[in-house]
């Protein structure tokens, strides 16, 4: 089952002043079926963030479409988009972005809280949450009082814990060492492992050789893509490296 | 580099940082004025001949002190504002290659021109402004305008510059020292360092109680006038000391108590304003303390000299059932001061009425003596310092023929037998039948009086008594008996012919050629005495002296207040917008992950809303408790001050309040656009 469907997507941005048009994305096409774990690779400036606001809906695309479980995203109300977002979608991102201001259970909770989850339904999420991710004694903890693993950590928690049918990653690991980054790669296939579909944008290959599918964007359009078949984390590292070595020693996609 | 050259950049700077400039630059500009008016006032000449001008040299000066004093404190709060937020912007010239004294230099032309901006504009500003408050002055107290012309005094505004200017030095000084002190690597690295969450402090939490409680309960329990004097200072510092102590730690207490509350806790909109504002209180609550306690002040200020002056008519119609009271006596061979008969002063004044052609309507001779009683005891005059003061009554004893002179009323009363008139309405009303015992001798009360024709108001803070006994020997009697236990300290019977005047209107306008006329009158009579030495002394008490008296000082402590109160709400209006603004630069980002996580722009401006109301109401709120609470001590001191309208203080409480209140919507206003703008 198709979960996630992108169709010719497009973005150019018009810079403020002098009307100068930036083509972000050209023409992005690809869909993601129900529990994939799906990495997209580019370098920067490739239009990996703007792919990954405009899936997220933080952003409008200047044509084309994408269709979450078949609904689409253009033409929902900014306050209908924000409960979209809550429900379907939980986000990881590079600076973790917890809040200092709450505690590790309460950072975890927010979703839920957001859309008015009686507290007893929390309590009922939140432990089987945080004894997957390792995180139970913590909880009482604040952001600055824990290690960037423990962070992210926390921040997969807070996007799990709604079910949501997509988790959108973006640079997961751009943030950590080696060892809480592989700790953290662990627990993606986990939580993959147990059906949940994960789109993780990246340039690290460590990262993108545990996903099952691995897609590149070069100049705003998507121009190759590798799935796993059977290969292992370090067959599938291999080949990705190969990938990166023709795109950037200019192998052209005819 | 050129002169030029910092010149353009400062101005560039000052440009792009108006949000933080502007209102700087506003608000040293409205002090400037206020200072520049106040000092004028205090100077210009014209004005302190007009009748009732002459408080304006006396009280202005310590209304310029507490403008300097509150001028130079925000003065370099803004400034310490302004340089925190721009610190990473110096720090960023420095890595780009400039060195210290050149950002030094940038630093000396932006405080220079904004400065000199504010202190220039503030004076102009001033001399604009000063003909509007000398005009609102002469309409105070009740003269016409003298004020043709802009007056502008050389005197002032030199006062005025070097004042300004020293302070915007002393601003620059600690400026440039930071810049020295300034390390860029470290201003770069954002250090976002989290703070841990605060505890609760129970001891602080339980002074502050035990303190407000205690502040509160003096307030509202403390009966008499006198006591209320001596214990509005105490209940004060406690108000004050409790306030601090709960914005400290009873906010903290009150907010913990809702985030354990799960079920409460756990809902958009109070999970995030409970715990931003967990957060915000430690930082905030010594300044949301004095916000509030400065508004009480300002409050009891502008409403204690609101309706002092609105309740000056009512007052003199109180304390003056007649219009003037007089007694004179010139200086002999052997007596230092001997009494012109009452008989002959009523033809001086006949006289003196005459040449300024008013018409005496009424006329008695009040002879009386008071003296201070003890209730308790009954029969001792002396009182004991220690005594409960409630229990001490001023008694005004006249004789039966005298009280039938005054009022035309015949009371017909025995040997030992009184009249009786109490002031007080509680339990020693007395009735006919009920005795007092005075000294060894027991008096019945034949009769209760509703009304004494001697003016009891200046012992208003006591109860009173008006006795009437039944002839000259009992008056005599008593008198010497109060002699003997007071000795030194005993009053004398007191002498006046009292006068009251067909048209008060007309005598206020030949009031003072009133008083020369009689004076002369009264100099020739003693003149004409063959015992005269020629020293001579009148004591005039008059419905016309007392309204001068209380129209010119009332005037000028309501006009002051004006300018303190407006000068306060600068002050906070100026706390608040630039503790918003930081909090705004902090707040964004916290917001921004909100969103992302999924709060709509609706909801992330709903929860602003609530809680920057919050902050901005609560010093509000507290105030207007304080207010309520202090109300009924209030209404006892001004009871001393001759003000005993209730109704008229209330009104003027809760106009205060509101148009307090207004101004303050205004400023949250303001306030809140720019909040919103940062954070989206």
């Amino acid at each position: 089952m198709t979960i996630l469907e992108v169709k010719s997507l497009k973005k150019i941005y018009t810079t403020r002043f002098g009307g100068n048009q930036v083509q972000a994305l050209s023409n992005v096409s690809f869909s993601v079926e129900q529990g994939e774990y799906v990495a997209i690779m580019g370098e920067s400036g490739s239009g990996k963030t703007t792919l990954l606001n405009i899936l997220a809906a933080l952003d409008q695309p200047t044509s084309g479409q994408v269709l979450l479980d078949g609904q689409s995203l253009s033409g929902i109300s900014e306050k209908e988009l924000a409960a979209f977002r809550r429900k379907n979608l939980g986000f990881v991102f590079q600076e973790f972005n917890l809040l200092d201001t709450f505690s590790i259970r309460d950072n975890i909770l927010l979703p839920l809280v957001l859309s008015n989850t009686s507290v007893s339904e929390m309590e009922k999420r939140l432990q089987p949450v945080v004894q997957q991710l390792g995180i139970a004694s913590l909880l009482n903890k604040y952001p600055y009082e824990i290690s960037g693993g423990q962070k992210q950590r926390t921040a997969v928690a807070r996007a799990i814990i709604t079910n949501p049918r997509l988790i959108l990653a973006d640079e997961p690991t751009g943030a950590l060492d080696s060892r809480s980054t592989d700790d953290l790669l662990q627990v993606f296939q986990n939580i993959n492992s147990m059906g949940q579909t994960i789109l993780m944008v990246t340039h690290s290959t460590k990262a993108a050789s545990h996903a099952n599918r691995v897609l590149f964007i070069k100049d705003g359009e998507v121009f190759h893509q590798i799935y796993r078949g059977g290969c292992t984390n370090e067959q599938m590292y291999q080949k990705i490296a190969n990938t990166l070595t023709i795109l950037a020693t200019g192998g052209d996609k005819k | 580099m050129s002169c030029g050259f910092y010149i353009k950049m400062a101005l560039t700077n000052i440009r792009k940082n108006a949000r933080l400039y502007l209102p700087q630059m506003l608000t040293g500009a409205g002090l400037t004025a206020m200072f520049y008016i106040l000092v004028t006032l205090s100077m210009d000449e014209r004005l302190h001949e007009v009748r009732g001008g002459s408080y304006l040299p006396t009280i202005m000066p310590l209304g310029t002190v507490v403008v300097a004093i509150l001028s130079a404190i925000l003065v370099l709060y803004t400034n310490s504002f302004l340089m925190k937020q721009r610190k990473r912007e110096f720090g960023l010239y420095t890595v780009l290659g400039l060195e210290k004294r050149h950002v030094g230099r940038i630093l000396f032309w932006e405080s220079a021109l904004s400065c000199l901006g504010a202190i220039f504009g503030g004076v102009l500003l001033g001399i604009l402004l000063y003909k509007l408050c000398a005009l609102l002055i002469c309409r105070i107290l009740r003269v016409d305008s003298i004020l043709g012309f802009y007056h502008v005094s050389l005197t002032s505004i030199i006062p005025t510059l070097l004042f300004f200017l020293l302070v915007y030095l002393a601003a620059f000084i600690l400026n440039r020292i930071q810049i020295a002190r300034l390390n860029p690597v470290e201003l770069l690295q954002s250090t976002h360092t989290g703070e841990k969450e605060p505890r609760i402090k129970w001891v602080l939490l339980v002074i502050g109680l035990l303190s407000l409680g205690a502040g509160y309960f003096l307030a509202v329990t403390t009966e008499s006038p006198l006591l209320a004097i001596n214990l509005f200072f105490l209940a004060a510092l406690l108000v004050i000391l409790g306030t601090y102590c709960l914005f400290v730690t009873g906010s903290i207490a009150l907010l913990k108590f809702l985030k354990n509350r799960k079920t409460f806790y756990y809902h958009p909109r109070h999970m995030i304003s409970v715990s931003g504002l967990l957060y915000r209180m430690k930082q905030n609550a010594m300044g949301l303390a004095s916000i509030s306690i400065l508004a009480t002040m300002v409050l009891v200020m502008i409403s204690t000299t609101v309706s002092m002056y609105a309740g000056v008519e009512e007052t003199l119609i109180r304390q003056y059932p007649h219009d003037f009271y007089i007694s004179a006596g010139y200086e002999t061979e052997t007596e230092a001061h001997k009494e012109i008969p009452l008989d002959d002063i009523s033809k001086i004044m006949h006289q003196a009425a005459e040449a300024s052609n008013l018409e005496i309507s009424g006329e008695f001779q009040e002879i009386y003596f008071s003296c201070a009683f003890n209730r308790k005891n009954n029969n001792v005059f002396g009182t004991d310092r220690t005594e409960n003061i409630s229990e001490i009554v001023e008694c005004f004893f006249v004789t039966a023929d005298e009280y039938q002179q005054m009022t035309s009323t015949e009371v017909k009363l025995n040997k030992h037998q009184i009249a009786i008139f109490s002031s007080d309405t509680g339990s020693h009303v007395f009735s006919a039948g009920d005795t007092l015992t005075i000294g060894e001798q027991t008096y019945t009360c034949a009769e209760k009086l509703s009304s004494f024709p001697i003016n009891m108001t200046a012992y208003s803070m006591v109860n009173c008594y008006g006795i009437v006994v039944s002839d000259e020997d009992t008056f005599t009697e008593i008198l010497n008996l109060q002699k003997k236990d007071y000795g030194n300290a005993a009053s004398d019977t007191s002498h006046h012919l009292v006068l009251d005047f067909a048209d008060e209107k007309a005598m206020e306008k030949v009031y003072d050629q009133f008083v020369d006329e009689f004076s002369s009158g009264i100099r020739s009579y003693v003149d004409a005495q063959p015992d005269s030495t020629g020293g001579y002394g009148t004591s005039v008490d008059s419905l016309w002296d007392t309204m001068d008296y209380l129209y010119g000082m009332y005037g000028t402590l309501l006009f002051l207040g004006l300018i303190l109160t407006l000068v306060f709400l600068f002050a906070t209006a100026l706390i608040i917008y630039y503790k918003q603004i930081s909090e705004g630069y902090e707040d964004r980002e916290r917001f921004q992950i909100m969103q992302k996580v999924g709060m709509s722009s609706d909801e992330v401006r709903g929860t602003i809303r609530s809680q920057i109301l919050l902050v901005f109401f609560l010093p509000l709120l507290v105030a207007a408790l304080h207010m309520a609470v202090a109300f009924p001590m209030l209404t006892k001191l001004l009871k001393i001050l001759f003000l005993s309208d209730q109704m008229l203080f209330f009104w003027c409480t809760v106009a205060s309040l509101g148009v307090f209140a207004v101004i303050y919507v205004v400023i949250y206003s303001m306030t809140a656009r720019v909040y919103y703008r940062i954070v989206e």
